[in-house]
């Protein structure tokens, strides 16, 4: 009963994270439709960056928080006012934008592994191996931290998109781009807008995975993929969707060790990926990818 | 001559004959030492895997970033069938590329009903489990150890051959798919599936029969790859890097064109010669910058080069400009440079 | 453009590249001794690549300080040709095949990583290269029947081996107790099936004294460990048992630590004793954890070899080696007392010197030998240490280099 326990307790705590790293995708996908397979390579960029300032002026990660976000922000808009704005949008840019965004992954991985080489980094605080008890279960302190930080920005972000103006402009893009011009929306400010945020999403992901796991310039696509998992799980445009398709990927990754090898596990995702589209391409909450 | 369908011009088969001829006195001509021949044997084979690729990758218009688990596949059933049955190698080299083709019909039939980038992403997802799985799976592929073949003396440059005769074969295929009537089907499929079918193509049949092409050419390359390694692990053999590889070669060189994946592929080895000796950290940095290059600026990568070249200095026939506004480098007839601005979802 | 302008356009471009490939070089008079080597100098290895360059870089020095190799009547200076292989496999065989049959090396050191060693000899046995390496420690690099390969890095069963007989040691001393559960975690790679194969026959060949009661790979840098950790802290073993890489050490400590979890003895294989470890996780937290390795350090306060190499290298380097530069430089000074031996650069009697070989060394026993029986893999045995409350981390086995005692069980671990 007790490793029952937690395991569910560590499985909604780690759902947060995955949320978090499936937001970004999901809404670039949703309002551009362009899959951002850079988004792995923004995640490790965040992890890095947090990584840096820890090391450098021993700035605590959490704290790190906002100038990690700000700095991808701020990428997001660079990359799509410089690249990704010239492909056409639809079906017929969607597989362009793909190939092209993974050619910016790899450029993202190479300048890592410049800069920092390809060791394993890790950020260690004095808390960092601190635990707290709670359901009876030893709760790691970065654990609690990073579920925590992750609902608080999710429940920032279904507010932002739907009590403010921007938010608003940017949920009526995704349904349709071209009634927005009509009613004044500058549509490709929202693309920026939305480019930005979905990158800044990705950097946060990436910060509170420096905290809880060792990184290097690899770091990313492991969760990119868990990230499509929980998009295609979960549909587009819902925070609500986002956040039960992450818990119900964690769940199942943790309860996996039941009935499969440990190092199996690691396939679960990808097997419920494929399944998923295959059987229910709208996902649990529907919305058409085919066609 | 009534031997060869219609299709087939005079000039494509004398160029095929030139090529391989060429390759054929390459070795003699050149002085090559045998480490120079080994390259141009892995030069050979890169370039089957990349027209491989491109039946469905560029023909098709369904980009796999999973085509390694077809090539680990075939990797591996040839090396164990080798190491159990003591086969000629070639005939391991069909049953690999065999079981890689049904492995390929398997996922590919199912998710090929999914368009553009979601087939795309269910490739990473095929790609990887396939790997994770066989890593596992120990009796198949040796785990994480790998598999080691006998050493055969003298194999090594006697694959220069195998490979020049499975690069030319490769390319006739590449040519008939693309100009024979089945070739028009998948133009018109990759156009408009929906419309397509309407006059008779049946996608699914016609998309499985490249999957299964696609998949045993790429599996056979796998069971190539076996033998002139003589070693083969499965991180290294199911690897998203190797997946990515295909994918590089054939975008960068042109994809949906004919020969622009062989181009890639000659790039590719090329590069990775000059970079090992000299820059070898900038590997990935300098593929990504390609990458963007070729979509931002030149779809059809260094054959849209060549076609530009060609056009602006008269070489060009008219009906050849013709099909090239219906032949999109990904993503369906929308993706023509001509119609660029501003097409809403 | 036409097919036929297409097709030729191939052609010139496979031409043209194969022109940019070198072809076969002229022969310089003889003076020097060519011995190539890969390393992964970038990419995912390059740490510790970069540390066997000090290695091999190190034992040269040293053998040209000396007028170099005496071949013979004459002394040859010896020339190190190294390139980086990006730890990748195909690289690495690709420069293996440039270096022999392009360069014309005379000999062959190896590279670091056993998947790529295993890939670099097949290579350099096709060719009939002699191939002297200490970077490859899977068995099954020497199973193949090779004759050219000779490999000094002992295998990973060897390292479970040597510390399950330390712990035995504790169990017969009535530390630990008998049965004792062992929970064995592994990642999946040739070095964590071997460890887990030392383990698993130790415990068989005890006849009750060890029931391994977890026995679960795990994925090289994963992530999230809490599944498999609620799996073992349920089986509540006095053992816990794991081989992994350092970020994976780090990862799965820390969640290990966070949860409350505190074995009677605890290992991570190779790991363990890294300065990087006890400061990303705290000291407190690697108090007591065992680890075996190829070589220490330590080693030099019990052997006069060991003292003199030690000695050396920190003149030159300004601190400690570790086992990665002190193997490239045993690795390196095998070949040279075997061409000494031999007389002459002819690679079949070097070869047969090197299967003979039995030379005082600095591996851990004194002695270094290739025994046939092993496939020419060298059966040093590892070196035993445990981290102490005081920062070090002391020999605790072989008893002859002892530099230290062990303690068991940890005393961190009161309930």
């Amino acid at each position: 009963m007790q490793r029952f326990t937690e395991l569910v307790v560590f499985s909604v705590l780690l759902a947060g994270l995955y949320a978090t790293m499936a937001y970004g995708l999901g809404l670039i996908y949703g309002v551009l439709r362009v899959v951002n397979l850079n988004h792995g390579g923004v995640i490790m960029a965040g992890a890095y960056l947090g990584w840096l300032l820890h090391e450098k002026f021993g700035i605590d990660p959490y704290l790190s928080i906002p100038v990690v976000m700000a700095v991808s922000f701020v990428l997001g808009i660079a990359i799509y006012r410089g690249l990704v704005r010239h492909l056409p949008r639809g079906p017929a840019g969607g597989v362009q934008s793909l190939l092209l965004l993974f050619g910016v992954w790899l450029v993202l991985r190479n300048a890592a592994y410049l800069l920092f080489t390809g060791n394993d980094q890790t950020i260690r605080t004095e808390y960092s191996t601190r635990s707290i008890a709670a359901f009876g279960v030893a709760l790691s302190v970065n654990r609690v931290a990073v579920f925590s930080i992750a609902v608080l920005s999710l429940i920032a972000l279904h507010l932002f998109l739907t009590r403010t103006f921007t938010g608003k402009a940017i949920r009526a893009v995704a349904q349709n781009a071209d009634s927005c011009t009509l009613v004044g929306v500058d549509v490709e400010r929202i693309y920026s807008l939305t480019f930005g945020i979905g990158t800044a999403l990705a950097g946060l992901a990436g910060v509170l995975g420096a905290t809880l796991f060792s990184f290097n310039p690899s770091y990313g696509s492991g969760d990119l993929l868990k990230a499509f998992v929980i998009v295609v799980l979960g549909g587009l445009g819902s925070v609500v969707g986002t956040a039960a398709a992450a818990l119900i990927l964690a769940l199942v990754e943790g309860f996996a060790i039941y009935w499969l090898p440990a190092y199996l596990t690691g396939a679960v995702g990808f097997v419920i990926l494929v399944l998923v589209l295959v059987v229910r391409p709208g996902g649990l909450f529907g919305q058409r990818v085919l066609g | 001559m009534k031997l060869l369908p219609h299709w087939v011009s005079r000039p494509a088969l004398a160029g095929l004959v030139v090529a391989v001829a060429v390759g054929a006195v390459l070795p003699k001509v050149l002085g090559l030492s045998v480490y120079s021949q080994n390259q141009v044997t892995e030069t050979f084979l890169f370039v089957a895997a990349a027209l491989a690729w491109n039946w469905m990758g560029g023909y098709l218009g369904q980009v796999s970033f999973g085509h390694s688990a077809m090539f680990g596949l075939g990797g591996f059933i040839s090396a164990r069938v080798l190491l159990a049955l003591h086969l000629p190698f070639w005939m391991a080299w069909v049953v690999g590329g065999l079981t890689a083709a049904a492995y390929a019909l398997v996922w590919g039939h199912p998710t090929l009903r999914l368009r553009g980038p979601y087939f795309s992403i269910a490739t990473i997802g095929v790609g990887e489990a396939t790997r994770l799985v066989m890593t596992y799976w120990e009796d198949l592929t040796g785990g994480s150890s790998g598999l080691s073949l006998p050493i055969t003396q003298g194999l090594k440059s006697e694959l220069y051959w195998w490979a020049l005769a499975l690069m030319a074969l490769v390319m006739a295929s590449s040519y008939a798919l693309r100009k024979s009537t089945f070739g028009l089907g998948l133009l018109a499929i990759k156009s408009d599936v929906d419309a397509a079918a309407d006059v008779g193509i049946s996608p699914t049949l016609m998309q499985d029969i490249v999957l299964l092409l696609s998949g045993f050419t790429v599996g056979v390359c796998g069971a190539f790859y076996a033998s002139y390694q003589n070693f083969i692990e499965p991180g290294d053999m199911f690897g998203f890097d190797r997946s990515i590889s295909f994918v590089l070669m054939a975008v960068i060189g042109g994809v949906g064109t004919i020969i622009g994946p062989a181009l890639g592929a000659v790039v590719f080895v090329m590069l990775r010669q000059y970079l090992i000796g000299s820059y070898p950290q900038l590997y990935l940095g300098i593929y990504g910058l390609l990458l963007i290059v070729v979509i931002l600026f030149e779809p059809l990568g260094m054959m849209g080069l060549f076609f530009r070249v060609a056009r602006r200095f008269g070489l060009m026939r008219p009906e050849l400009e013709a099909t090239l506004e219906a032949k999109a480098a990904v993503g369906g007839a929308a993706a023509d440079p001509g119609a660029r601005e501003g097409s809403a979802p | 453009m036409t097919p036929t302008r297409r097709t030729l356009l191939t052609a010139a471009a496979l031409a043209a590249s194969a022109a940019i490939l070198p072809a076969g070089p002229a022969r310089a008079a003889k003076d020097t001794i060519k011995i190539g080597a890969t390393l992964p100098l970038t990419g995912a290895e390059a740490r510790i690549g970069g540390f066997y360059k000090e290695g091999y870089e190190y034992a040269f020095e040293q053998q040209n300080n000396k007028g170099g190799v005496k071949v013979s009547d004459k002394t040859m200076k010896v020339e190190l040709q190294l390139l980086d292989d990006t730890s990748t496999q195909a690289t690495a065989v690709s420069l293996a095949d440039r270096l022999i049959n392009s360069d014309k090396v005379d000999f062959l050191l190896g590279t670091y990583a056993t998947n790529l060693v295993e890939a670099q000899s097949a290579a350099a046995e096709q060719n009939q290269m002699l191939y002297v390496n200490g970077g490859g420690a899977a068995s099954a690099i020497y199973k193949r029947g090779y004759k050219w390969v000779f490999g000094l890095l002992a295998p990973v069963e060897l390292l479970a081996d040597s510390m399950m007989k330390w712990v035995d040691e504790q169990q017969k001393a009535g530390k630990l107790p008998k049965p004792a559960k062992i929970a064995l975690l592994w990642e999946n790679t040739s070095h964590g099936k071997d460890f887990r194969k030392g383990v698993s026959e130790f415990a068989k060949k005890s006849g009750g004294g060890y029931q391994v009661v977890v026995d679960e790979s795990f994925e090289l840098n994963g992530k999230d460990f809490s599944a498999l950790l609620g799996k073992v802290k349920a089986a509540d073993a006095d053992l816990f048992l794991a081989d992994a890489h350092l970020p994976d050490y780090i990862t799965m400590h820390r969640q290990y630590v966070t949860s409350g979890m505190c074995h009677k003895m605890a290992s991570y294989g190779a790991r363990g004793s890294e300065k990087q470890a006890a400061e990303a996780l705290g000291k407190k937290n690697v108090e007591y954890v065992l680890s075996a390795v190829w070589w220490s350090p330590l080693l030099a306060e019990k052997s006069k070899l060991d003292k003199e190499f030690v000695d050396g290298f920190k003149a030159k380097h300004k601190r400690d080696p570790e086992w990665y530069q002190a193997l490239g430089y045993e690795t390196a000074r095998a070949l040279f007392v075997a061409i000494e031996q031999a007389g002459a650069l002819d690679k079949t009697k070097v070869r047969e010197k090197l299967a003979a070989m039995k030379i005082p060394s600095i591996l851990p026993g004194g002695e270094l030998t290739f025994p046939a029986e092993f496939g020419q893999q060298s059966h040093a045995p590892f070196v035993v240490q445990q981290n102490q409350p005081d920062g070090s981390a002391p020999i605790i086995a072989p008893a002859d280099s002892a530099t230290g005692k062990g303690i068991a069980p940890n005393p961190n671990c009161g309930k």
